[in-house]
């Protein structure tokens, strides 16, 4: 690699410190990493000091409104930032910059947070970095797993994308038409009122382990895309007729073999099960593309042990395929990514002027220039 | 009446401890747009340590609606500023 990254290194010291603000979605974290001088690498990894998240909880059948996240990131986003930084046992002089999520998200919880930052960056005098969420969440599961190159999966509550580098842009390569796959799960987890602490995605993790049938769902692969609406709308009136007091002979609540009636795990079971094939068939078409054999998984939905295992299925069917995932430290949102990937482009030279501070709910992985990496 | 005009009127104004806190609050509300701007617009502006804001909208429904956003992030600003300012070299403890 032959960019230089060291352009910004204060004199005197040989490492820099990045605080990071995320609150673009339900969680609210605030981490703090530090990054050696010089080239980051496996012998010059990055050291995260702090990583504190609150998550804002809603009853079981509800689902987080954009102004009620927002009162909840204002409520504790000072508390949060103090916590961070007295983990760390840095002050505010020490910190090079402070980089906050931008973009995409929900636009009320987002500009609650920004706020902060920017509040923060004049009262310590300190440069702000706007960074892309998604790019967040790939450039500190690269970070962490070491993987050089991946074809990035990339599974959220609000996005569900694949993405492949090439020349200084993080290309999208297929990624979903309708809703995002966290969204589909937590939507069905509503349904089926399943508690939303500490996920709904882990609970529903939990009760598919107990699935004993497979119900028939729609697949919905359409070319390197995949639509999910479909199969939330079918599952739903399962789950409706199900739990309906005058219950309708709907024979897919039968299992054809044994006669048994469909309970809830199974349904888990059946939509994990369809909903992860599809990912893992897009997947493996993009590693054919761009002929790479390293999947890298980040975002919430990636901290799902059936997703990591039947990816690695086919990871390990492909010639020296080796799969990557963080654990939920790192895959559900946090604020350390947000610091890492700002903390490189501050390296660039990228920072922000108050007046471009606007955070924004549509800002594509590809938008973003990725000046750090030139291979 | 021409669609455009801003009829309804209010400003109001938050007292600071200092200038310098007055401004970083005008500077930390100013970048967010106003999503219809035929229908309101807002300024922020300083005199001394007093934040001025000044509100100019079609009805008083959205002039409500906006200043209950900038109360709501005027608070997060007073606090960063309560527990941040001047701490610097402060190591806050767990």
């Amino acid at each position: 690699m032959t960019v230089d990254l060291d352009k910004r290194l204060r004199p005197g010291r040989d490492y820099y410190l990045a605080l990071g603000l995320e609150g673009s979605a339900n969680k609210l974290g605030v981490g703090i990493i530090r990054h050696g001088v010089g080239e980051p690498g496996p012998h010059n990894s990055a050291q995260v000091l702090s990583n504190v998240r609150d998550t804002y909880i809603t009853p079981p059948g509800e689902g987080f409104l954009p102004r009620d996240t927002a009162r909840h990131h204002r409520h504790w986003v000072v508390r949060i930032i103090k916590r961070a930084l007295a983990d760390a046992g840095v002050c505010g002089r020490d910190l090079d910059c402070i980089c906050f999520t931008q973009g995409p998200g929900m636009g009320a919880p987002l500009q609650s947070v920004v706020i902060a930052a920017r509040t923060l960056a004049q009262l310590w005098n300190l440069p702000l970095v706007g960074v892309n969420h998604c790019v967040g969440h790939i450039e500190m599961g690269r970070e962490i797993t070491g993987a050089q190159n991946p074809v990035v999966l990339y599974v959220s509550g609000g996005n569900t994308q694949i993405i492949a580098y090439s020349r200084q842009r993080y290309r999208i390569f297929g990624e979903t038409l309708d809703i995002a796959i966290g969204n589909c799960l937590d939507r069905f987890a509503r349904v089926l009122k399943i508690s939303n602490d500490p996920a709904p995605g882990y609970n529903i993790e939990q009760m598919a382990k107990k699935g004993r049938h497979l119900v028939e769902l729609p697949y919905t692969v359409k070319g390197m895309d995949i639509s999910m609406s479909g199969i939330l709308q079918y599952v739903d009136v399962l789950a409706k007729d199900m739990f309906s007091s005058t219950p309708k002979k709907n024979k897919n609540l039968v299992d054809q073999e044994s006669g048994e009636l469909i309970t809830p795990e199974d349904l888990c079971f059946s939509l994990q099960e369809s909903l992860y094939s599809m990912l893992v068939e897009i997947t493996e078409r993009a590693m054919a593309h761009v002929q790479s054999n390293q999947v890298l998984i980040v975002g919430g939905v990636g901290s799902n042990e059936r997703l990591q295992e039947m990816m690695e299925l086919m990871v390990n069917d492909r010639k020296n395929g080796s799969i990557h995932a963080t654990d939920e430290r790192f895959c559900i949102d946090n604020g350390i990514m947000i610091a890492h990937a700002g903390l490189l482009s501050y390296r660039m030279g990228q920072t922000k002027e108050l007046k471009d501070t606007v955070c924004t709910q549509r800002f594509r992985t590809d938008e973003v220039w990725v000046n750090w990496r030139d291979d | 009446m021409a669609s455009t005009a801003l009829s309804y009127q209010l400003e109001i104004n938050v007292p600071f401890e200092s200038a310098k806190q007055a401004t970083i609050a005008c500077n930390t509300l100013s970048p967010d747009p106003i999503l219809k701007k035929d229908e309101l617009t807002v300024d922020y502006t300083t005199s001394g340590s007093n934040l001025i804001c000044l509100f100019q909208g079609v009805s008083d429904r959205v002039i409500r609606v906006a200043i209950s956003n900038v109360l709501d992030n005027l608070k997060t600003i007073v606090e960063c500023i309560d527990e941040f300012e001047g701490k610097e070299d402060h190591i806050f403890s767990k």
